[in-house]
């Protein structure tokens, strides 16, 4: 049978029309701005608990503050990291105090609902957009996480139940090799922008821009001189946001910087900052008060986690408090998450020994020093 | 599970029934083809490839249909054949991190490739090469339909990369067979 010849330009050009029709054309991107900065009234205090054992071997917190105010901590756990048995495991934080772990992603759940074969699960990054709440995790079908490919789901009910996880197209290779660690930031059009990172022979920090349906409209390269991993967004303003990134190069590493002035559409690198990192997850969260806070590794390595502070909006850092020290190089205390919530209680999770996840709440009077 | 992941389980079915077809099984290689679907959706194959390699292209999934129907000779000759290969020789270096350019972001907002798609329709055109033209459209509309958040998966994947691969190798070897 001959087709008309008509036929094959005619479906070519009402297909191309769909597309383009599809096609977005999103605004010029702007950041919600961070609002006035306020002083905290409450005195100083600090506490620390080690949340309820869900498995052996436990890593990578991420934390949200839930429309009712419970804290929301996700992190995944099993018999050692990227076993079989690993699964992305959730608990809140009320009034009774940690509820019992309860897992809410597997690798067989993520298999089913992606028709797709999953090998291990990780990372989870947790984001509460009011009644919503975000969970993208990882998922790797062959070889080790930089096999990765991003995962999405959504809870309308505080983490009480979720949708089945959606697999996003990150890249044209395998679509693999696309990995979260920090919370993304909220964008002035309804939509987020979500740092995350590439680490499949190249390493570097990526920024995807997502619509307000949760489409990706966009990804931007973070290029640095050096290999870095996992970039953590705070926003100064409008337009303007600092990512800060693992330094997974070799040699005595720092915390490197990339800024953009352009609501996310570029990331250039800038002077890395005089903060170790011993190749090692860091956390950035912009307090109320309009200080900056940074969480991390000090120069000795993940024995030691350690809080710094900044008063003009980066330029400058100091130390605000250790949070853990051991002398044994093997100890283990890493890849923090921060919150601040909206009552000011400044929340810090992060991996025990790799034996459990350890949660710190502290006001900013304590982390300054006031009454210490 | 969502459009998008049926989408990509059913066309590595579809995949895999090209694959076995293509097998010298004398006059049953189209029916063993066809039989080869549902037992690659139904083993866990078709999940086991969808896992490792993702969501199939538009592009390849239009050539697995036609070796499977038994319609001729496939579209991918030669000139498609490096055409693929070319575009993904450039595609997937710099897309995994050689230079500063990502060209797989264009993807997301893709107006500078559909107008390139545009002006290759040109070209198919004047090559009476309907059949490409008619590929390029199920690509489009697949876009056009959401299976995509980015046209380029709609175009190009590894595994019609490596069809590509193996259509230029067997034709060289034929020739130096001949030669």
């Amino acid at each position: 049978m001959t087709l008309p010849r008509w036929l094959a330009p005619t479906l070519f050009a009402l297909a191309l029309a769909a597309a383009a029709w599809r096609a977005p054309f999103p605004v010029a991107p702007a950041f919600v701005p961070p609002p006035p900065a306020v002083a905290d009234p409450a005195p100083a205090y600090f506490s620390t608990a080690l949340l309820p054992t869900a498995a052996p071997s436990a890593h990578a917190a991420a934390l949200a503050e839930l429309a009712d105010g419970r804290i929301a901590a996700a992190w995944f756990a099993g018999t050692r990291e990227g076993a079989a048995d690993v699964a992305v495991w959730y608990a809140t934080l009320g009034a009774a105090g940690w509820t019992a772990p309860r897992a809410i992603a597997t690798r067989e759940g993520t298999a089913a609902a992606t028709l797709a074969y999953a090998r291990k699960v990780g990372n989870p990054v947790l984001y509460a957009e009011g009644e919503r709440l975000h969970l993208w995790f990882v998922s790797v079908a062959l070889g080790g996480w930089a096999g990765s490919s991003l995962n999405h789901a959504v809870s309308g009910d505080g983490g009480a139940s979720w949708s089945p996880p959606t697999r996003l197209q990150t890249s044209p290779f395998l679509n693999i090799s696309t990995l979260g660690r920090a919370p993304p930031v909220a964008l002035a059009d309804g939509g987020l922008g979500l740092p995350v990172y590439h680490e499949f022979i190249a390493k570097h920090g990526e920024w995807l821009r997502l619509a307000p349906d949760g489409r990706i409209v966009d990804k931007v390269r973070m290029p640095q001189g050096r290999r870095t991993l996992q970039p953590a967004v705070a926003v100064l303003d409008g337009q303007h946001a600092l990512a800060i990134l693992r330094d997974n190069d070799t040699g005595p590493g720092r915390i490197r910087v990339a800024t953009t002035l352009d609501g996310g559409q570029h990331w250039p690198a800038a002077d890395a900052l005089p903060l170790p990192n011993p190749n090692s997850s860091v956390a950035l969260l912009r307090l109320k008060s309009g200080r900056l806070l940074i969480a991390g590794n000090g120069a000795s390595g993940r024995n030691q986690l350690l809080l710094w502070l900044s008063d003009d909006a980066g330029k400058t850092w100091h130390t605000a408090a250790t949070v853990e020290s051991d002398a044994d190089p093997q100890a283990e205390f890493s890849y923090p998450a921060l919150l601040q919530a909206r009552d000011g209680r400044i929340h810090l999770a992060y991996t025990w020994r790799r034996q459990g996840i350890k949660h710190a709440a502290f006001s900013e009077a304590w982390l300054t020093g006031d009454a210490r | 599970m969502n459009a998008t992941a049926l989408y990509g389980w059913l066309a590595h079915g579809v995949v895999i029934g090209a694959l076995v077809s293509l097998l010298p099984l004398g006059g049953k290689h189209r029916l063993l083809g066809m039989a080869a679907m549902p037992l690659a959706w139904f083993s866990g194959l078709a999940a086991l490839l969808h896992g490792f390699v993702g969501t199939p292209s538009v592009t390849l999934l239009v050539l697995a249909i036609w070796q499977i129907a038994g319609r001729g000779p496939s579209p991918l000759g030669q000139r498609p054949a490096w055409l693929v290969i070319g575009t993904a020789a450039v595609l997937y270096p710099l897309a995994l991190g050689l230079g500063s350019f990502d060209p797989y972001a264009v993807g997301y907002q893709p107006w500078p490739l559909l107008l390139a798609i545009g002006a290759l329709a040109v070209v198919l055109l004047r090559c009476r090469r309907e059949d490409w033209l008619l590929i390029l459209s199920a690509a489009l509309a697949g876009y056009a339909g959401g299976q995509f958040a980015n046209l380029w998966d709609a175009l190009i994947d590894p595994l019609l990369v490596l069809a590509a691969l193996a259509v230029v190798v067997g034709q060289l070897a034929r020739r130096r067979t001949a030669g």
